[in-house]
């Protein structure tokens, strides 16, 4: 009689774990693991820290996060990632560092995560991502090296993009009759229009401060205005006629600008706008959220967006963050977990809710993220156009940019000729790029 | 014998703890850092794995344009803060050196810049410094003047200016405290001899207080060179180079640039451009006092 209970009760609880085994979830082998994850302190991961307690409750997995401002948490990660065992399991990185990272072998590739059937969702639709991103965040080693390519593969996946896009105060364009700039030509012309028509106002204002900032809004107009960096040789072309004219462009709208446009940082240009001193803003678009915010901004409601002008061509800006796992990380299973939940459709959206910046196309033409947040379908469409090649992701770029950040400033501070400022840029460049062997082959 | 051998070692003995802990604190991490600029080194790479490039760090330094302007701005900066405070710091101690009502509340409140966090104080005079919501501008347009652009035309004085604020109290307390040790006797028989106020400043009063004097000034000198955070809140180092000290290069070349062999480089020349300074100053004060040995023997002797 004991037997057979034995037997009964032995075959039951078999049964049972048969059953428990083929029913599964994916997330079940995970539940209790905590993962350390590094995010900066930025709206879009603002936003992400609202969404993370859902995916706690969906998967069982507790997210530990340590966030910090973004270029103390690149130094953080430089001696987290060359360590033997990190302590990270995942990583925010800015769009720079994936050079560094990659090329240091300390990101983990993809592939095999993806190509795992018990750890990729087959509803993630990778194709919905936004292209442009995804090449200039997530790919490395194809054309260029960083760059779409036949040779290249995916180290990290884009999760708070960001392009630039113009905003306008449309009370004022409507106040003087004048029409939303669609090219270049017609916005550096309002921009000189604004201080006449409104006096103690200023046109456009941008960062130009000495180094990073100057730099970055040279390389806004460079890509549309047909310029680029380097040419398919690596031989640096900044110098030549869309250089030139990318330079006086930026030169004209900080002299259109506010007062102290010369020395504006993005917090300034930004402050700037907000406080109503100027009528455009051409930069990023994670800036939308704060332009909202009665508690930041005088201009609440008054703002329109249009499209970043054309000028030879179409070519936004592409930037933010995407999220790798390093090479040394503990729980590597659970973080692409982590990455593909938040990456997903749900994911995507849940964050485009909280305020965060979506990485999907379909987020950004979601009935309800638009319902939120109107201004989502015009940067949906600016991205189509966003370009991944607007600067180059190279090790070495790093020093180039900040060489061209400080001459810009000297154009726009000390009056240096354009033309001369930009020749030194370019012969500085190609030393780095000859000392970092970019010429082995010619 | 033997005991005799132990007993002589003794000291070294005793002497040890701290030689160790000189060796680990101090100079491990001086050879690590010499050792460093010797190799082409990557943030992302161990420094066993980088490669050994001998001096090249340092001559590509030595003609590089952008290290030779920052090392201009540096010493622009250094001796501009350094000189101001002295006048400012050592003439409000002078002016003060007395007994008022309320001093104690007074020196406490001179002190306070020194307190505050140098990040806080880079914010602070970045808002004061902004172009038209600042309190400079706001006050000179209140006034009916024109603005200043003060972090863009006028970059290196708007920092030295914060500087100047932050740190005279620095001199102030030690100019007054060394003010107030001085020999009175040597004060009362000026006085007897009719010497006037400004004649015990100029011929006893900062004779005496020399060395402190030089002392002080050597530290802020040191500390002129290091200074890092305010300038960086401030000005970033632009408009163009005009504000980028040493200190900020070192930074921006081992977190920018990830070239950690040349920001050890960098700081090198740093050490050595310290080194010569304080030899320098020290050099200068022992012949001082040499030369007041001298003569004082040499007056003794006429007696």
């Amino acid at each position: 009689m004991l037997k057979t209970f034995k037997r009964i009760s032995l075959g039951a609880s078999t049964a049972i774990a048969l059953a428990t085994a083929a029913f599964a979830g994916p997330y079940d082998e995970f539940a209790g693991t905590t993962l350390v994850v590094n995010f900066p302190a930025h709206p879009h991961y603002n936003a992400v820290m609202k969404v993370l307690p859902e995916f706690t409750k969906e998967t069982g997995i507790e997210v530990e996060v340590d966030q910090l401002p973004y270029m103390k948490m690149r130094e953080r990660q430089t001696l987290e990632l060359g360590q033997d065992e990190g302590d990270y399991d995942l990583v925010a990185y800015v769009v720079f560092s994936k050079a560094d990272y990659v090329y240091a072998d300390q990101l983990e590739n993809l592939a095999r995560y993806f190509m795992n059937p018990k750890l990729a969702d087959p509803s993630y639709d990778p194709d919905d991502l936004i292209d442009g991103y995804v090449y200039n965040i997530g790919f490395a080693g194809g054309n260029k090296g960083y760059l779409a390519g036949k040779t290249g593969s995916l180290f990290g996946v884009p999760y708070g993009s960001e392009t630039s896009v113009l905003g306008y105060r449309k009370d004022i364009f409507e106040k003087h009759n004048l029409a939303v700039p669609e090219t270049y030509e017609e916005m550096l012309d309002i921009a000189c229009k604004i201080p006449q028509l409104e006096p103690g106002m200023g046109g456009l204002s941008s960062r130009a401060a000495s180094g990073h900032h100057a730099a970055h809004a040279f390389l806004l107009h460079l890509a549309p205005l047909g310029g680029r960096v380097f040419d398919n040789s690596w031989n640096p072309i900044v110098n030549n006629a869309a250089g030139v004219e990318a330079a006086n462009a930026l030169k004209t709208i900080v002299d259109c600008g506010p007062e102290g446009a010369a020395s504006f940082g993005f917090g300034e240009a930004l402050g700037s706008f907000l406080n109503g001193d100027t009528a455009m803003f051409l930069d990023t678009t994670v800036v939308a959220g704060q332009i909202d915010d009665p508690k930041k901004s005088k201009v609440v409601g008054k703002v329109g967006w249009a499209m970043h002008p054309m000028g030879v061509r179409r070519g936004s800006q592409t930037g933010g963050f995407g999220i790798g796992i390093p090479k040394n990380a503990e729980n590597k299973d659970a973080a692409f977990l982590l990455m593909q939940w938040l990456t997903s459709k749900t994911g995507d959206k849940l964050t485009a809710l909280a305020g965060g910046n979506p990485s999907r196309f379909s987020t950004h033409a979601d009935a309800d993220v638009n319902a939120k947040f109107p201004h989502m379908s015009i940067f949906g469409e600016a991205l189509k156009h966003a370009d991944p090649d607007w600067r180059p992701i190279i090790p070495v770029w790093g020093k180039i940019n900040a060489d061209l950040g400080t001459t810009l400033s000297k154009v726009l501070t000390e009056d240096l000729d354009i033309q001369t400022a930009l020749d030194g840029v370019a012969e500085r460049a190609k030393g780095i790029m000859d000392e970092a062997g970019y010429y082995t082959w010619q | 014998m033997i005991k005799q051998k132990l007993n002589r070692f003794t000291p070294y003995i005793f002497m040890a703890p701290a030689i160790i802990i000189i060796t680990i604190a101090l100079l491990y991490p001086l050879g690590y850092m010499v050792y460093g600029s010797f190799r082409a080194w990557d943030p992302s790479q161990n420094i066993s794995e980088s490669e050994f490039i001998g001096l090249k760090n340092y001559i590509t330094l030595f003609y590089d344009p952008a290290f030779r302007e920052s090392l201009g701005v540096t010493l622009t900066f250094a001796i501009c803060v350094v000189f101001s405070e002295l006048v400012i710091g050592v003439g409000l101690a002078l002016m003060l050196d007395r007994n008022i009502r309320g001093m104690s509340v007074l020196r406490t409140l001179f002190i306070l810049p020194m307190m505050i966090a140098p990040v806080v104080v880079g914010l602070m005079w970045r808002y004061m410094y902004h172009p038209t919501v600042g309190t400079f501008n706001k006050t000179l347009k209140s006034l009916g003047l024109d603005g200043i652009d003060w972090l863009g035309q006028n970059a290196l004085l708007s920092v030295i200016i914060a500087d100047v604020w932050q740190w005279t109290p620095f001199i102030f307390i030690l100019s007054l405290a060394a003010l107030q040790s001085l020999p009175r006797s040597a004060l009362e028989a000026a006085k007897i001899d009719g010497a006037t106020s400004w004649q015990q400043i100029i011929h006893i009063k900062l004779p005496l207080m020399m060395p402190v004097l030089i002392v002080t000034a050597l530290l802020r000198l040191i500390d002129a060179f290091k200074v890092l955070e305010v300038i960086l809140v401030m000005t970033e180092g632009g408009p163009g180079l005009s504000t980028e000290i040493l200190a900020l290069r070192i930074s921006r070349t081992a977190t920018e640039f990830r070239e950690l062999g040349v920001a050890a480089a960098m700081s090198n020349y740093l050490l050595i451009l310290l080194l010569i300074l304080t030899v320098s100053m020290y050099a200068i004060t022992r012949i001082q006092e040499n030369r007041a040995a001298r003569l004082a023997r040499q007056i003794q002797e006429e007696y």
